[in-house]
């Protein structure tokens, strides 16, 4: 008996009268439809029997029954199976039970659904706006169906996020909007006392292009991996191999074996790029340059690299549905194997100076420290789950493209601290160095693409689950009728991660903010994706550099 | 006549401080794999500084800042026997006059930075005092291991003490103490704590742009000039010739060099908390007593 039927048997027994139906399309996957108003003591048995929470999906399905449905994901990391918690509430009255108190990494989860499809979750501890923009009507859910994709509500005056309130004798540092430590916009309200952080709200999704939106309503099946490439700047392949993959389970495709290997391929070479990136970027942070500067010389030539395999420094463009797009040549074969010998000597020797050195000891040790435990509630991944001691790895976990046929070690430590990230990082640069080799090595032949023949057939359920560098990435697909998903919601790694920087914070010195936030190595444009940009209708109009200046200076 | 040193002086340092910029510059991108700026960039920089509008965020105190800043730092330049070569304005002051006056460069900063009302700037102010609090007793030790020995507070005498009276242990100490606090004086990493990019955005200066914010920079370049060139004059009398234009070529490839050892240090370290930067500096000035304590025995 495998763990979803002993956690199916057990919640039989418990709750018998409000599971309503169970059907397990694949062996790693069960679905599981309750009835709403006992969704929280479920959920709790579910993370009580050892699931770790993924991600919850909100989707409009009141043209059908008129109900709007929920959808808990849990993960079973030991047993390779995910757990799906189907339930629903009438769409004229969509209440139920907020599961946040006992599982903090459902906030947002809960709080994005309020905003998109008008759901209300009783006694959530934080019921405030989380996507749409300040100043959006309070009455128009975006992802509801009858929502038109490129509506654009007039703006508003006077309309601001209200921060959460700040301790007694604190003060407010900003920390955004813009922020030479943030790449991206977003903004984090720091409640400091002298220089110790006790406390932070967070407003961001700034940036929300509406891509589910979008790919609900305009665009087709195959289209969209090239869209999802795009949520995110550093790991685009990760979204395209995760969404493909939702929809390959949900319409039962397979992929040729090549075609997996190639995939595991741009993903190593993806997380190649993305930890040196990372190592620069934290390197940076901590005042650090000349880590920086090489660790982002390094990484040049993995760009470089990719820009010779597919045509581009990133953004690869070769993952789709049913297998990929470009193969590999001998020669690049030689060419990729040349390339990471070259890189694995360099990271070696700066793996080395840092590794000893007192100085980023002293600025990373017992910094942004948060226990096991808290790693597990907030349902943390990837190197910042690991360095907390919590192994988990969807490479290894819930093996996807060919990772079962590769050997490689899961890196975790247990200093529960932003040091342990990063050699969790470096080292997983190793890692992803050998999977390459092996890669290379056991390449089959063959074709590399399942041509789709047949229309994929409509509402049926997909989630993948792919390791990024950021840590796991969830893609839950509900396939349409018009060639498109009905339904795509994409759980990118800052997503949960994010969620647990203020406990990260508390108590540490305002200067380990900038390091701290860049531990999860937040990838902001990952989690801004589902609105549509609030923009100003009306003529284009160039203004003059006395207007701007008018602005700029408070209209003085 | 005796107005020429104190001219030859201003000239050399505003000449020379964006210059040993530049190399610090050069040397960290060179450090780092980069191609790095041009050596003379710092002198683009402050013209074009120079030619920009002049914003100001703030109260009249906001502009007089940067000019109190250069001025107090103008003026340390005035006092030095930089060539060996004691100028006449050093008999009407002494080594606490030069503490004071570097002092108030430090306040003109707080000033500003209050002046503006920007929560980094503050938060940037209230590094610099304490920065400025834990580094200048270390300043004061070094002139008073000299003055010690002399019996006497006068620039000239205190300068040139070890010149004169040759090394001890005393001196030894404060050597190596002067270069542990080296780059907290010129503010370089591990020490940039006040400006500090990454959380405070420049803190301090946050506000400031154009002329202002000139005024500012070629101020920290001329301090970082001068304690570099007070290492040199105090600790390394080696190769004094007794030629004044040859002694002052002499020195300025000397400070070249501790620029070197800046740029060398600054480009292979993060930066430090505040909180453990002033764990480190109050171990600097227990043991600066201690070298004063030496020298007051002779030792």
């Amino acid at each position: 008996m495998n763990s979803l039927e002993r956690v199916l048997k057990v919640l039989k027994d418990k709750y018998g009268k409000s599971i309503v139906n169970s059907e397990s399309p694949a062996a790693s996957r069960l679905f599981v439809d309750i009835k709403a108003d006992k969704v929280k003591d479920i959920s709790n048995e579910i993370v009580a029997l050892g699931g770790r929470y993924l991600v919850g999906i909100g989707h409009d399905n009141i043209a059908r029954d008129g109900n709007i449905g929920m959808i808990h994901t849990f993960g079973f990391d030991k047993e390779n199976s995910i757990l799906l918690l189907r339930t629903a509430v009438p769409g004229s009255n969509p209440v139920m039970d907020s599961i946040t108190n006992d599982i903090p990494g459902a906030g947002w989860s809960e709080r994005e659904f309020m905003d998109l499809l008008g759901m209300k979750f009783k006694n959530h501890p934080k019921p405030k706006k989380l996507i749409t923009a300040d100043d959006w009507p309070t009455d128009i859910f975006p992802l509801r169906k009858e929502v038109p994709y490129n509506l654009v509500p007039p703006s508003a005056e006077d309309v601001a996020y209200q921060l959460d309130e700040c301790p007694e004798g604190c003060s407010i540092v900003p920390v955004g909007p813009f922020h030479t430590a943030l790449h991206e916009p977003e903004h984090f309200a720091v409640y400091v006392d002298g220089e110790t952080i006790k406390g932070c709200d967070y407003r961001g999704f700034m940036t929300h292009r509406g891509i589910e939106k979008l790919c609900e309503s305009q665009v087709s099946y195959n289209e969209i991996p090239f869209i999802a490439e795009r949520i995110c700047g550093i790991c685009g392949s990760v979204h395209a191999t995760a969404y493909s993959q939702a929809v390959e389970m949900a319409a039962g495709i397979i992929i040729p074996e090549r075609a997996e290997y190639l995939r595991v391929l741009f993903l190593e070479i993806e997380r190649l790029h993305s930890h040196l990136l990372w190592l620069g970027v934290a390197g940076h942070l901590i005042g650090f340059d000349t880590v920086f500067m090489q660790a982002w010389r390094i990484r040049e030539q993995i760009m470089w690299l990719s820009e010779r395999i597919t045509g581009n420094r990133k953004t690869y463009g070769v993952v789709i549905i049913g297998g990929v797009r470009k193969d590999i040549t001998k020669e690049t074969e030689e060419d990729i194997i040349k390339v990471i010998k070259k890189v694995e000597e360099e990271v070696k020797t700066i793996y080395k100076s840092i590794i000893g050195d007192s100085a980023i000891h002293k600025r990373t040790k017992g910094v942004g420290y948060l226990s096991k435990e808290e790693a597990i509630k907030w349902s943390l991944v990837g190197p910042v789950a690991r360095a907390r001691g919590v192994d988990i790895d969807a490479r290894r976990d819930h093996p996807y493209a060919a990772y079962k046929e590769l050997k490689f070690d899961v890196i975790v430590t247990d200093t529960c601290d932003v040091w342990g990230t990063l050699v969790v990082r470096l080292l997983e640069i190793y890692e992803s160095i050998n999977i390459i080799r092996q890669v290379i090595d056991k390449m089959p032949g063959g074709e590399i693409l399942t041509a789709l023949t047949e229309e994929i057939p409509p509402l049926k359920h997909g989630i993948s689950v792919v390791e990024a560098p950021r840590g796991e990435s969830v893609h839950f697909v509900i396939t349409g009728e018009e060639n498109r998903p009905d339904r795509w919601r994409v759980r990118a790694p800052t997503y949960p991660n994010l969620q647990a920087i203020p406990a990260m914070l508390l108590g540490d010195q305002f200067a380990d903010f900038p390091i701290i936030v860049g531990s999860i190595d937040p990838c902001f444009s990952c989690t801004d994706r589902v609105e549509v940009v609030n923009v100003a209708s009306g003529k284009n109009r160039i203004m003059s550099k006395s207007e701007l200046e008018f602005i700029s200076r408070g209209n003085k | 006549m005796d107005i020429v040193y104190v001219l030859i002086n201003l000239v050399i340092f505003l000449a020379f401080a964006p210059l040993f910029e530049g190399i610090v510059r050069k040397i960290t991108a060179k450090v780092q794999s980069r191609m790095g700026p041009p050596v003379i960039q710092p002198y683009y920089d402050i013209i074009k500084l120079l030619g920009k509008e002049n914003l100001v965020a703030g109260n009249w105190a906001f502009t007089l800042a940067p000019m109190m800043a250069f001025a107090a730092v103008l003026s340390v330049i005035c006092f030095i026997p930089f060539g060996y070569k004691a100028n006449f304005l050093a008999q009407y002051a002494d080594v606490i006059t030069i503490i004071y006056l570097l002092v108030l460069g430090g306040v003109s900063i707080l000033i500003g930075a209050l002046a503006s009302k920007n929560t980094f700037a503050m938060m940037g102010a209230s590094r610099e005092m304490v920065t400025m609090i834990m580094v200048e007793p270390v300043l004061a030790m070094t002139f008073f291991v000299g003055a010690m020995k002399v019996k006497s507070l006068g620039i000239g005498d205190t300068v040139f003490s070890v010149l004169n009276n040759g090394y001890s242990w005393a001196v030894g100490l404060m050597l190596v103490l002067y270069l542990m606090a080296l780059q907290a004086f010129v503010g370089k990493q591990p020490f940039d704590i006040a400006e500090a990019e990454q959380e405070l955005l420049e803190g301090p200066y946050l506000e400031y742009s154009g002329p202002n914010y000139a005024l500012f920079k070629y101020a920290m370049m001329l301090k970082q000039m001068f304690y570099a060139a007070l290492f040199v004059m105090v600790f390394i009398p080696f190769f004094y010739t007794g030629v004044y234009a040859l002694d002052i070529i002499i020195q300025l490839c000397e400070i070249a060099c501790v620029y070197v050892f800046i740029a060398l240090i600054g480009s292979t370290n993060p930066r430090l908390r505040i909180d453990q930067a002033v764990r480190y500096y109050s171990v600097l000035i227990v043991l600066a007593l201690c070298a004063v304590g030496l020298s007051v025995y002779g030792i």
